[in-house]
């Protein structure tokens, strides 16, 4: 494991912990032991009040591989969310988290989570990345809404 | 074929010319004298045909001077640094005169967009997060330990130390200017980090002039000198390789010569891509071996278009003949739809899988066909009757799509075969300088004749392609004749060739007869040559698909 790539996420953390935008949550995930992770990170994801995300709180899993930040994290809603740009997987089709595209080593997981809140009212249609979604959001708008309502009901946090 | 490349009456010449062909006239280093002189040709010196074509060969050093003779140009036009000059004509693709447009219509807009913020402000910061700017007030820039330091228009902080946004390590006032960086766009990181940044976008994915800072939505493109200096010798290496790659990749006028090893880079000013439905533009490389420029197919392909060659090749790799096999030797089961494939036997079929009985030639019920068992006589029923045409009609596509492959195969392998028929000459010809008093120069008539004879395999076996897309008209007759003249002639010469020398006296009567086939097979060749190119221009060719 890069000693770049720690040093960064502690950081992260530390700057996390001073100040994070409301309603979303960012952690490294503990092992069984009680030992941290800092390369594995468990991050909810708030619908944004007055869409019809509102309500639900999204899981994502965030792996950091050890060229981050070089490379991008890998980000995985878990368990798969139905949205237009989000693999069967779980993985999310997002250019910021594309080192291809427009992914940068200056990214914060912050900018990261508002980014992905962000996509989550605004599908991008021109790059699908799972059928359902994408064909529902094309053809039946009102019944692509009731399913994101529904899904936000059962990812409501308890 | 000409090779003149000092030939300046451009019949195709036209107005799409740019940066890459302003250099015609200084540029003489490409003698092709030099290698004509070397292939002893059967004809007379070459005279340029109006569907050949003119191109030079040029060095990897050619190619570098020319970019650098564009970017001194725009840097003086412009007054703006010789770095600046080669992000704004690569954001241009190397149009010099769009650039210029753009940039004395709106010269803020054509810097920002190439990358480059205006020189008038350098500080403005667009990036939605840059690190806490109480760390950056403003002090003008001392000279810096690294010469393009000295060129940053950034303030490094006064006081307090500076934090490195990705790696987050701690630097103090002094270590500030010695070890982090920024362009002009102010973004500031730590060298280690730029260099693994630049490090990882050159040699992982394969960037070169496209590289832009690090700060996220920040589009500062990272100038040459600086890479240059972040990086090691090796990766700078590579990166100018991929600038020079991406120079001539931009480039209508410019390819790389195909062949393995070869660093020469051809230019023809005369193949623009809409020019391509009626040109063949075969040019010969340096390296002695011949190339399509239009498409870049490493050898001649002519008479056939580039678009055409695509077409066949396509059809001979992909499985599209299997579905056309299929269709033309099996039939289906006409209760379950299960492939079959007669491979004996009577007409009375029991399909294996649903035991349902039929007639395998009028794909009827065999229940219907009572006691005329094994003689069908119900050619005249409908179901039937469709069958058999569908049938019919992809027998004759997959018939013919092999009559026109198996020639083409046959002259490719018979081309394959080239070094073993050279071999083979070269050891006749020795044996002729031993028995028949001839000396060198007398047997080298035998070595030309196998010369003609390769040259007009491949136009042949091209000619196959190009007449499986032929539509069925007088014009296309008039080809397939000029094909079989051909391929007479070359069937001729390659049995004498293949004659056994027993005396002298045999020996004078056979060269006399080989060098006047060969003639022939040349006359041939060229005619087909010269008749089909020629019927491009004069559009007199009508092809099956659309071109």
């Amino acid at each position: 494991m890069s000693n770049l790539a720690q040093a960064r996420l502690h950081e992260e953390r530390k700057q996390w912990r001073k100040d994070h935008p409301f309603g979303f949550y960012a952690k490294p995930v503990k092992a069984a032991d009680g030992t941290m992770n800092i390369m594995l990170w468990e991050v909810g994801i708030p619908g944004k009040a007055g869409t019809i995300w509102d309500g639900g709180v999204y899981k994502v899993m965030m792996t950091f591989p050890d060229e981050f930040p070089t490379k991008p994290p890998k980000c995985k809603f878990d368990p798969p969310l139905f949205h237009p740009n989000v693999y069967p997987s779980g993985t999310i089709c997002l250019s910021i988290l594309d080192e291809e595209k427009n992914w940068k080593p200056s990214i914060t997981i912050k900018q990261i989570v508002l980014g992905v809140q962000d996509l989550l009212d605004h599908p991008n249609i021109g790059d699908p990345a799972q059928i359902d979604a994408y064909q529902m959001y094309k053809n039946d708008k009102n019944a692509y809404e009731r399913r994101v309502k529904q899904q936000a009901i059962e990812r409501r946090p308890k | 074929m000409s090779s003149d490349g000092e030939n300046d009456d451009f019949l195709y010449e036209d107005d799409y010319d740019d940066a890459f062909d302003q250099d015609d006239e200084i540029d003489s280093t490409s003698e092709p004298d030099v290698y004509d002189a070397l292939s002893p040709a059967i004809e007379e010196a070459p005279q340029k045909k109006p569907y050949d074509v003119s191109w030079k060969v040029k060095t990897l050093q050619e190619i570098i001077d020319m970019q650098n003779k564009e970017i001194t140009k725009i840097q003086s036009v412009l007054e703006v640094p010789a770095s600046s000059a080669a992000i704004l004509l690569r954001h241009y693709v190397w149009n010099s005169e769009k650039l210029q447009e753009q940039f004395w219509n709106d010269p803020a807009t054509a810097l920002g967009e190439a990358g480059l913020s205006p020189p008038s402000s350098p500080t403005t910061r667009t990036a939605p997060l840059p690190p806490s700017p109480t760390k950056r007030s403003t002090r003008s820039s001392k000279a810096g330990p690294s010469s393009f330091l000295k060129r940053t228009k950034s303030q490094p902080p006064t006081s307090g130390p500076f934090e490195c946004p990705i790696c987050c390590m701690e630097f103090d006032q002094q270590a500030v200017e010695r070890n982090t960086y920024s362009m002009g766009c102010g973004h500031r990181f730590c060298k280690d980090c730029w260099t693994e940044y630049l490090a990882g976008k050159v040699k992982g994915e394969g960037e070169s002039a496209k590289i832009q800072c690090m700060e996220s939505g920040c589009g500062r493109i990272v100038r040459e000198e600086v890479i240059d200096e972040m990086v090691t010798q090796d990766i700078s290496k590579r990166y100018h390789n991929l600038l020079n790659a991406a120079f001539v990749a931009d480039s209508p006028t410019l390819r790389w010569c195909p062949h393995p090893n070869c660093e020469y880079i051809i230019q023809c000013n005369q193949a623009p891509t809409r020019m391509l439905n009626q040109l063949v533009p075969t040019v010969e490389c340096k390296c002695g071996n011949d190339l399509c420029f239009g498409c870049g197919y490493a050898a001649s392909h002519r008479p056939v278009l580039c678009k055409i060659v695509r077409m066949w090749e396509k059809k001979c790799a992909d499985d599209s003949e299997t579905a056309n096999w299929l269709q033309a030797n099996t039939k289906e089961c006409t209760k379950c739809q299960s492939t079959i494939e007669k491979n004996g036997g009577c007409n009375h079929m029991t399909c294996k899988k649903c035991k349902w009985e039929f007639c395998w030639v009028c794909m009827g019920p065999w229940s219907e066909h009572g006691t005329s068992w094994y003689q069908c006589n119900r050619f005249d029923e409908k179901s039937g009757i469709d069958a058999r045409d569908t049938q019919a009609k992809s027998r004759a596509s997959l018939e013919r799509y092999l009559h026109y492959f198996n020639r083409w195969a046959n002259h490719e392998h018979s081309a394959k075969l080239d070094a073993e028929f050279y071999q083979k000459t070269e050891k006749k010809m020795e044996q002729m300088q031993n028995s028949g008093n001839l000396s060198w120069i007398e047997v080298q008539f035998a070595k030309q004749a196998v010369d003609a004879v390769i040259r007009a395999r491949i136009t042949l076996k091209w000619s196959y392609c190009m007449a499986f897309y032929l539509k069925r008209n007088n014009m296309t007759e008039l080809f397939e004749d000029n094909q079989r003249d051909l391929e007479r002639a070359v069937e001729n010469l390659g049995y004498l060739l293949e004659q056994n020398i027993s005396d002298t006296e045999s020996i004078s009567k056979l060269r006399q007869d080989i060098t006047n086939q060969a003639a022939y097979v040349q006359k041939r060749h060229d005619i087909l040559m010269d008749d089909t190119l020629r019927g491009y221009l004069e559009r007199r060719w009508e092809f099956s698909v659309e071109i």
